[in-house]
């Protein structure tokens, strides 16, 4: 299991620095992303305004 | 036939008031307590078994870990015990109901994870992906890894539920169909309470294993989060 000894063996450069599935850092960041996406997505679809059809007039 | 089956796994009345915390609370009066450091044959006996167990449990467990020993002992011991009592006739096993099962997986399991993301966070929030995975992956690996935490006590509570429970049914099934061969064919009958002696003696194995395997889990549990 990798442990913040074991980060300091992957030289990571640019993006992948943070969003990676091998350093603690890196799987951390990834996973707190697609958590905060998800949970975005959630919020996004119950907080929209439902459209109400324009009532026809008999 | 349908009613006599399940009717040993509803909750015991006693003149119409449940009794179902005296049963529970039950097996804490079979073992003896004491005062002084060494005492008679029976507690020697009792601490010398606690200790074997306690030793192999908690070696792989930092001090921090170690702070659980009291808790996952008598755990261990609860579930045993309930378990064994149950094998004797007309009995009423708690472990047998969910409500019971998950009364206990869930607040065990609930601490553990607490513990991690509490003084772990980092490390706690990178075990929902797994090292190496491929970029491609990640999203999915990530919501099946929660989704298999979450599944966790349930996993430990339905196991134990479904292990007492399935035993309990099938020797009363054998012990019914003993009964009912006996008058028929004493032969067959026989076949059939040679078959019901080996299975209660797998029920007394499956008892304590199924103890063990709680307690471990949840002991394995602790150990990723501490």
């Amino acid at each position: 299991m990798a442990g913040p000894e074991a980060d300091s063996q992957f030289q990571f450069t640019g993006i992948k620095k943070y969003f990676n599935s091998y350093t603690l850092t890196g799987r951390m960041n990834c996973v707190l992303t697609t958590c905060g996406g998800i949970a975005q997505l959630v919020l996004y679809f119950k907080l929209r305004p439902k459209k109400t059809p324009a009532v026809k007039a008999s | 036939m349908n009613e006599n089956l399940f009717t040993s796994f509803s909750t015991p009345t006693l003149m119409g008031l449940p009794i179902i915390i005296m049963i529970i609370a039950f097996p804490a009066l079979l073992y003896p307590t004491s005062n002084r450091l060494i005492s008679n044959r029976i507690r020697t006996l009792q601490q010398y078994l606690i200790n074997l167990i306690l030793k192999q449990m908690m070696a792989i467990h930092s001090p921090k870990g170690r702070t659980w020993s009291l808790m996952l002992m008598s755990l261990i011991i609860f579930i045993a015990s309930t378990n064994l009592l149950g094998l004797l006739p007309h009995t009423f096993t708690p472990t047998t109901q969910l409500s019971i099962n998950l009364g206990l997986a869930i607040p065990l399991w609930a601490g553990a994870v607490i513990l991690g993301f509490r003084y772990k966070f980092k490390t706690s929030v990178s075990h929902f992906l797994p090292q190496g995975t491929p970029i491609l992956l990640i999203p999915m690996l990530i919501i099946i890894e929660t989704i298999s935490l979450f599944i966790q006590p349930m996993a430990l509570a339905v196991r134990l539920t479904a292990n007492i429970t399935a035993g309990h049914l099938l020797m009363h099934l054998i012990g019914a169909a003993t009964l009912a061969l006996f008058s028929i064919s004493t032969s067959t009958a026989l076949i059939t309470f040679i078959i019901l002696l080996l299975l209660t003696m797998l029920e007394f194995a499956v008892a304590l294993i199924q103890a063990y395997v709680f307690t471990l889990l949840v002991s394995l549990y602790l150990h990723d989060n501490t």
